[in-house]
């Protein structure tokens, strides 16, 4: 048979995008490489999950067995412990070719979608050098010994980074009896949500050193010490300032990166800014068909908006044939570019699909520096058809926003964002 | 006056609060439930907080527990503590009640996931696969 | 040799405390210095171009202690009174082909590896390439050997199962006024040494083949029998082979001393008891020259030498299919050729390595300048080249005389011993064509105190674990068919399943940590470098073996991943 949509991810993206295709009337099957739908959320069980959907501090895995009980009401089918290996592209549709425990199999869509959630940087990734002792774990391989396996990774404990999944497995650990010696940061402020940093850390005395960073490994069997020192404002470390803390962990939450190397296989346009697909406002990339949503399009820093993000992608993927069909689709004048000046560090969507011009759109944006009172603007031919003041913006805060285009007077081919800070 | 950060939703207000005749005066906050966190924060500090309970099998070795409501922030550990001496050996699924009235502080300790109930379920069936309990069949070099 | 005209040239660059005399016609050094490069530089001074004598280092450096080496901690008479007719010294590739080749003999052999995995110290830090020999001048070992090696590795990585590729090796030039030497050196080393796969070609040529390669380069020597090889994956190879064919490979197991009497080893203390071998190789590595030392046959001095690599993302592997590196004929400085970029049996690409003299042998951490320094030098390569992708990076440590040549050859008054010492680069290459030589040389050694039959049963081929990411879907599905856990993805930047991981565990050389199932079958390798798939490693070598999850380990030692449960539980 042929799926309308096939949904690869059955994380808090691709379960919102199956529910909403579904909904929309299609044919949906979704992929999942794990024997449990929920994704990441089964091992993030601290609450704070779903405060702008559900108006309820739920834990992860509360907010994803809610998604999965809809899916599953609706009847959606899922293939778990199933994994996609290549993706080939024809004229009409794509072959998805998974593997299980059944054996090898090829899976027709008209489109696809792809929930494929992010991974963590590594200590490699940020050019920590010394000896490779056991020891050394992302905070989310932490998370999955501590929450899914019941055992202890740590005991004396450095944290690097202040990225909230460092913060909350901070005060995970702290909980089960570890001792957190202190969360280093190599940038001036934190990375993490406020939030995090006063629950996480403030409540349980664990000390934040910003502008430091942990620069060599020590120990041959198991992590024996860290050496910590002082950076400038490149973040280059400081000579001089090197001080050496014994320890038998360090915890990395040194940022995500999105996976796509599905989408890269396709070729799908990539942001180098978000590090996922150029997507329009139909969540759609520029392989016509192909649609991303959650932490795979951009990292997010809330589930809610990767739920709405996989629902757009689900009822755009279930619209994209009923209503779009094809060809003249393909053609560049169906879109505006949004384009980002002054102080953000990108807006998504990428692109706004002219048919969508008279429709309210939700963007997403982050700064590139912490700004007190700001505008956010959009500006089209020269002129401001959009103003929303912030009292305050942060990197690591995601902003939302809704604009209705359609009192927008957008005209030529492209929208320009700015966020600049307002001269008091 | 008194300052900090409201930590109820991620707007993260930055709130100042100050007694004025007995009552608090808090500014700052963009809702009203700024006001509640701030008096609370004030009087007695209030948190909620997640954790896992042991389970007696060991495919699903722990599932996660978190207090329905919020506790006073010096009773963590001491709740911790309970949690820590239980082991589950019933099925119990999301919304189960694993200690009613923690500490008489009006809270349950609840669970917040139904693998356990799901992987008992499961096991039941014929012809299903969990990850640890696969048969072990050994190197084939064939 | 005039060993006071080496003294008194020593002396004026080093310093008055050296003395330079002579043993059993060696050279040796002996006294104090304040720097480990100047004890390099002085030992190097002394080195005889025509390799009459060796060099033997006595000096001291001052106010420093020489890190002993890292023993296991297990200790225990498992071993006690073993009579094997051949005792290896080390599992690195040397040891592991010499135990493989001499199976086809009917001889008791056992292979002493001190780590917890073989191919543990330089031959798991390597950057794989199997080399043509265009660096190599005539007249040493490295030289007779590199030729035979490098023919062989087609052969040998059928027969074991090993992916190889000849990728072919570029040295791109800069210069156009080095046309001519180049081409006069390219003939000398075609016609002269046997390196018959030499041809220059332009750089049109070249950027057909290798379009990213700096377009700067004017003319490259290729070699077309350069290869890239996984080290490691050779090595347990090699070790698991000689298992199949009934040797022992006793790892966690140190030799700590030598009784010698009457020029013959008598016993070889171990951490596991005492064992009496007919006879012994040399083949330690780093320590090659103080397992020597303890059978009363030291003649000659290691060097440690570090270099450090970096491993690039798969993505990056489309830059370059083959091996490069660049060179100009202005100066040429230290013993390697300086390093390239290697597109690795895995599609990855390896950039470096360096080579910094140490006296650490064991020291493989990195360091940040060698990562800075590889890529300034591999960006003439290519200038693409970008730090942004790399995953990981590690470093090794050569084993050099102080001659740069390898000593393959019979203990000179320890006669029951045969060195295999001084393997450095092109050691992975020869490999192959060594350990052929000096299993010949053992089994002989061993006739002539009992007769050494042929081994009809030897079995030349080993089956590696299926690599089902590179099976056609037909093929796959067949095998997950019989096997379901084939089906089960545990490591998805490198699509490993559970099956392969199962495999791993049961293979003829099993090494039940996360590193020992990374280096067989590559979980954790990819992108991510284990962060999702390493705790499932975890739980299935804790499944298979039926020790706890917070018994498993990374690697040897107490390199415990884990503290134990979160929770005590107690029933209630």
């Amino acid at each position: 048979m042929i799926y309308d949509v096939i949904v690869i991810g059955g994380g808090p993206a691709g379960l919102a995008a199956a529910i909403a295709a579904k909904k929309e009337g299609a044919q949906v099957l979704l992929i999942e490489r794990e024997g449990r739908l929920g994704g990441i959320l089964k091992q993030c069980i601290h609450d704070g999950f779903g405060l702008q959907r559900f108006k309820e501090k739920l834990s992860g895995p509360e907010y994803a067995e809610r998604f999965i009980e809809e899916f599953h009401s609706l009847e959606i089918p899922a293939k778990l412990w199933t994994f996609v290996t290549k993706i080939r592209k024809s004229d009409q549709d794509f072959q998805v070719w998974t593997v299980s425990r059944n054996g090898v199999e090829m899976l027709v869509s008209r489109t696809l979608i792809l929930a494929t959630g992010c991974r963590e940087r590594t200590a490699k990734q940020v050019s920590i050098h010394g000896t490779r002792p056991a020891g050394v774990y992302t905070a989310g391989t932490a998370q999955h010994f501590t929450n899914l396996q019941g055992v202890m990774p740590a005991r004396r404990c450095v944290i690097l980074g202040s990225g909230d999944i460092g913060l909350i497995m901070a005060r995970r650990l702290k909980l089960e009896g570890a001792d957190i010696l202190g969360v280093y940061e190599v940038r001036p402020e934190p990375s993490g949500l406020t939030r995090n940093m006063i629950q996480c850390l403030e409540d349980f005395d664990i000390p934040l050193h910003l502008s430091e960073t942990v620069t060599r490994i020590f120990g041959d069997d198991r992590l024996t010490g860290v050496e910590i020192a002082k950076v400038d404002e490149q973040m280059q470390p400081v000579p001089g300032t090197e001080k050496r803390i014994d320890c038998d962990t360090l915890i990395l939450s040194v940022g995500l990166i999105p996976e796509n190397e599905m989408a890269e296989s396709l070729r799908v346009t990539m942001d180098p800014r978000t590090k996922g697909p150029v997507c329009d406002s139909w969540a759609m990339t520029d392989v016509p068909g192909v649609f991303s949503c959650g932490n795979a399009f951009h990292v997010n820093d809330l589930v809610d908006y990767v739920s709405e993000s996989g629902e757009l992608a689900g009822t755009s993927a279930a619209r994209y044939f009923r209503e779009l069909k094809g060809e003249a689709d393909r053609t560049a004048e169906n879109w505006i570019s949004v384009e980002t000046e002054g102080g953000l560090a990108y807006v998504v969507p990428q692109k706004i699909r002219k048919s969508d011009l008279d429709k309210k759109l939700v963007f997403y944006f982050r700064c590139r520096r912490t700004m007190g009172e700001s505008m956010l603007a959009a500006i089209s031919a020269g002129k401001t058809v959009f103003e929303k003041k912030y009292q305050a913006v942060r990197p690591p805060e995601m902003e939302r926003v809704v604009i209705d285009l359609s009192k927008a007077d957008i005209v030529g081919t492209s929208l320009v964002f700015q966020l600049g800070e307002v001269q008091a | 006056m008194k300052e900090f950060v409201c930590i109820t939703c991620p707007n993260s207000c930055r709130m100042q609060a100050e007694l004025e005749n007995g009552q608090w005066k808090v500014t700052g906050n963009k809702c009203k439930r700024g006001q509640q966190f701030a008096e609370s924060e004030m009087t007695c500090p209030k948190r909620t907080f997640s954790t896992t309970v042991k389970t007696a099998w060991d495919s699903v070795p722990v599932i996660p527990v978190r207090v329905s409501r919020e506790i006073p922030k010096d009773k963590i550990f001491q709740i911790m503590e309970e949690i820590n001496h239980m082991t589950v050996r019933k099925s119990m699924g999301r919304g189960d009640v694993l200690i009613p009235d923690v500490l008489g502080l009006h809270a349950d300790v609840i669970v917040t996931s139904s693998v356990l109930k799901e992987y008992l379920e499961e096991n039941n069936k014929e012809n299903t696969y969990m990850h640890k309990d696969c048969a072990q069949e050994g190197g084939n070099y064939e | 040799m005039d060993c006071q005209k080496l003294q008194k040239k020593v002396r004026s660059i080093y310093g008055n405390s050296i003395r330079v005399t002579e043993k059993d016609g060696n050279i040796v050094l002996s006294g104090t210095l304040k720097k480990w490069e100047d004890i390099v530089g002085a030992c190097s001074l002394c080195v005889d171009k025509k390799r009459r004598y060796h060099v033997i280092n006595n000096l001291k450096l001052e106010n420093t202690e020489l890190p002993k080496m890292k023993l296991p901690h297990i200790q225990d008479q498992a071993l006690e009174g073993r009579k094997p007719d051949v005792l290896v010294i080390g599992g690195g590739i040397s040891g592991a082909s010499i135990a493989r080749e001499l199976m086809k003999w009917k001889l008791d052999v056992l292979l002493a590896e001190k780590e917890s995995d073989v191919a543990m110290h330089a031959s798991g830090r390597n950057d794989g390439e199997v080399h043509p020999g265009i660096d190599l001048g005539k007249g040493t070992l490295k030289q007779h050997y590199v030729i035979a090696g490098n023919r062989m590795y087609g052969k040998i990585c059928k027969e074991l199962d090993v992916p190889f590729k000849r990728c072919g090796q570029y040295v791109g030039m800069m210069h156009w006024s080095e046309l001519l030497p180049a081409y006069l050196y390219a003939c000398q080393r075609k016609y002269m040494c046997g390196v018959s796969d030499t041809r220059v070609i332009s750089g049109k040529t070249l950027r057909k083949r290798e379009p990213h390669l700096n377009p700067d380069m004017k003319f490259a020597i290729y070699n077309s029998m350069a290869g890239s090889v996984c080290p490691y994956g050779l090595t347990i190879a090699y070790a698991e082979n000689a298992v199949q064919n009934g040797a022992e490979v006793a790892l966690n197991t140190a030799v700590l001393s030598m009784d010698v009497k009457d020029g013959k080893i008598r016993s070889v203390l171990t951490n596991r008891g005492r064992i009496y071998p007919e006879i012994v190789i040399n083949a330690a590595g780093v320590f090659a020259e103080d397992v020597a030392e303890m059978a009363g046959d030291r003649f000659y001095s290691i060097h440690p030498r570090r270099g450090t690599n970096a491993i690039l993302d798969k993505k990056a592997g489309k830059l370059m299919g083959g091996i490069a590196s660049w060179k100009t004929l202005k100066k040429t400085s230290g013993h390697t050729k300086g390093g390239g970029i290697v597109h690795t049996a895995h599609d990855n690409l390896l950039v470096g390595p360096d080579a910094v003299e140490t006296y650490e042998k064991e020291n493989f951490a990195t360091q940040a300048s060698s990562i800075e320094n590889n890529f300034k030098k591999q960006q003439g390569t290519v200038k693409e080249l970008s730090q942004r992708d790399i995953i990981t990076y590690f470093t090794g440590v050569r084993a050099p005389t102080f001659e740069e040549d390898f000593v393959i050859e019979r203990g000179r008054k320890t006669k029951n011993l045969i060195h295999c010492a001084g393997i450095q680069s092109p050691g992975l290459t020869t490999a192959p064509a060594v350990a052929k030589d000096v299993a010949k040389m053992a089994a002989k050694m061993v006739s002539a105190s009992h007769p050494v039959k042929k081994n009809e049963s030897y079995n030349p081929y080993r089956k590696g674990v299926p690599r089902l990411r590179e099976m056609s879907p037909e093929q796959r599905n067949k095998l997950i068919q019989k096997r379901p856990d084939y089906g089960v993805m545990i490591c998805r930047c490198e699509e490993i399943s559970k099956g392969e991981i199962v495999d791993a565990l049961c293979s003829p050389l099993p090494v039940y940590t996360v590193d020992g199932v990374k280096k067989r079958v590559r979980p954790g390798m990819g992108r991510c470098q284990g962060g999702f798939c390493m705790p499932l490693v975890a739980e299935i070598i804790s499944e298979v073996t039926g020790q706890p999850l917070e018994k498993v380990k990374k690697s040897g030692g107490d390199s415990y991943l884990l503290f134990g449960k979160t929770k005590a539980g107690d029933g209630k």
